[in-house]
């Protein structure tokens, strides 16, 4: 208990906290109808595309976003396309970008001899998290969350049955769209926090958790987002008090609430 | 009588094989067309290529926008955490319109009400059977008032009563205007229903008229 009110009276703790707290509850309510939509790779191939921007920025002394931010955003319309036009392939193309990302941006950081400062991105740091970083997490989550509200309904026409909403000539690949767009504003701003490897987790596996005891859409979709929460506020404690990368934590944490929930979901069946 | 839909000289193709070749037809205000044909013949192709799901390789089609389309049984997710209700009231969502109004409630709930199901509506479609998750996409598909109702294979599944019930709603749309096309593979389907006209498809062609 000590440690975490010591770890209250930090100003970084604070950040990470709140920029933490939003990013991963927009993360969870995403990562539903991404998982509902079988699009959970999306957002591994995205973070590994973020993390090679973020080395080529690193290599050219370039804010992290500037190059971040668009890549992400251009790799999502990408992998978007190809999962929607070719759906057997979409998850084996996600595969290969995601690895050829990775892989590049190793070999930049390796040659630019900037590969110290990436482990920061890849494992993600709490002490990373800047006053303009939580401005952003604040910004966002308005964004996502208003989002979400304005387009509820349709959000779940699309995810349950998209061809029925094409039936009634509603313009699928546009929402498709902005959930893509969030989601990759989602990886930028989570990979300073939980790490390029590991953001991908914070999306999906509340959304896991959350299916095993949600009985409709809205109920998942609250679900999620406290599972999310919960799991990130364990994970920012538990990664003060035994000094380990708070992403690390925060997706063990998740994985022991996805446990439980299928335990006790298998206890009360 | 109106034009709900009319399709000329329509194509369909899976990579370079036609699964629909040359298909014509109209169906008009308060009229109903019965699609009947083997398993492969190409009905359902020819429904999707109606609802727009398809592309058509050549032909036109031209058909009213207020349109409803009950796919096949097997298509639904049945592991999808929704409530029959929800499902329903997707029915009332049109182009433009991001939020349902207290009439759309009232139009999924009589909906609901005249195919029995409404002590469904806050079930969880996977609790379902297969016969009433099918009553579930029939009272979506008319929730929408649609002008056109397209339904592949909807007896399927039905039990003597519920099947009686859906051609009595079906005949209350059709005098309101709606026309109908259903496909089905089983003829016994549309047995002692005199008012459709039959289109046999066979290879992807129109093969006969009953």
């Amino acid at each position: 208990m000590s440690e975490v009110i010591e770890l209250l009276s930090y100003p970084f703790a604070y950040r990470a906290l709140i920029a933490g707290s939003l990013i991963s509850v927009c993360a969870s309510v995403l990562g539903v109808i991404l998982v509902l939509k079988h699009y959970s790779l999306i957002g591994h191939g995205l973070s590994e595309i973020g993390f090679a921007s973020l080395s080529l920025s690193s290599a050219l002394s370039v804010q992290p976003m500037y190059i971040a931010a668009p890549s992400v955003i251009t790799a999502s319309f990408v992998i978007m396309y190809v999962s929607r036009k070719y759906r057997t392939s979409g998850d084996t193309a996600i595969a290969i970008a995601s690895s050829a990302a990775l892989a590049l941006g190793i070999v930049i950081s390796s040659v630019s001899g900037t590969a110290s400062n990436m482990s920061s991105y890849l494992f993600g740091s709490v002490l990373a998290v800047s006053e303009a970083d939580l401005v952003v997490a604040v910004i966002l989550s308005v964004i996502v969350i208003a989002s979400f509200i304005l387009l509820y309904n349709r959000l779940f026409l699309i995810t349950y049955s998209e061809d029925y909403a094409r039936s009634l000539g509603i313009n699928t690949a546009m929402y498709q769209l902005i959930v893509s767009i969030l989601t990759a504003l989602v990886v930028v701003a989570g990979m300073r926090i939980t790490g390029t490897l590991l953001i991908s987790g914070v999306i999906i596996l509340p959304a896991v958790s959350a299916k095993i005891v949600a009985r409709g859409f809205r109920s998942l979709v609250i679900i999620s987002g406290i599972v999310s929460f919960v799991a990130f506020i364990l994970g920012l404690i538990m990664s003060f008090v035994i000094n380990i990368p708070a992403g690390a934590v925060v997706i063990l944490s998740n994985v022991a609430i996805l446990i439980l929930m299928k335990i006790f979901a298998g206890a009360k069946s | 009588m109106t034009e709900r839909l009319r399709i000329k000289d329509a194509v369909i193709k899976y990579g370079d094989n036609p699964a629909v070749n040359g298909v014509s037809l109209t169906a008009g205000a308060g009229e109903m067309i019965f699609i009947t044909g083997a398993n492969g013949s190409g009905k359902s192709t020819l429904t999707k290529g109606i609802a727009g799901l398809l592309p058509l390789s050549s032909g036109t089609l031209v058909r009213t926008p207020r349109m409803s389309y009950v796919p096949q049984y097997e298509e639904a997710d049945r592991d999808f955490p929704a409530r029959a209700g929800e499902i329903v009231l997707t029915g009332t969502q049109r182009p433009g319109k991001l939020f349902h109004t207290r009439n759309d409630r009232n139009q999924a709930e009589s909906a609901m009400n005249a195919l029995g199901i409404y002590d469904l509506a806050d079930r969880e479609i996977r609790t379902l059977s297969g016969g009433q998750l099918r009553r579930v996409f029939l009272a979506r598909a008319i929730c929408g008032k649609p002008e056109l109702l397209l339904l592949d294979e909807p007896c399927a599944g039905l039990d003597a009563h519920s099947h009686e019930v859906l051609f009595s709603i079906l005949r209350g749309m059709m005098s309101e205007g709606c026309a109908v096309v259903m496909v089905t593979h089983d003829i016994s389907d549309i047995d002692g229903i005199p008012e459709g006209r039959v289109i046999r498809i066979s290879g992807g062609r129109i093969a006969g008229y009953e």
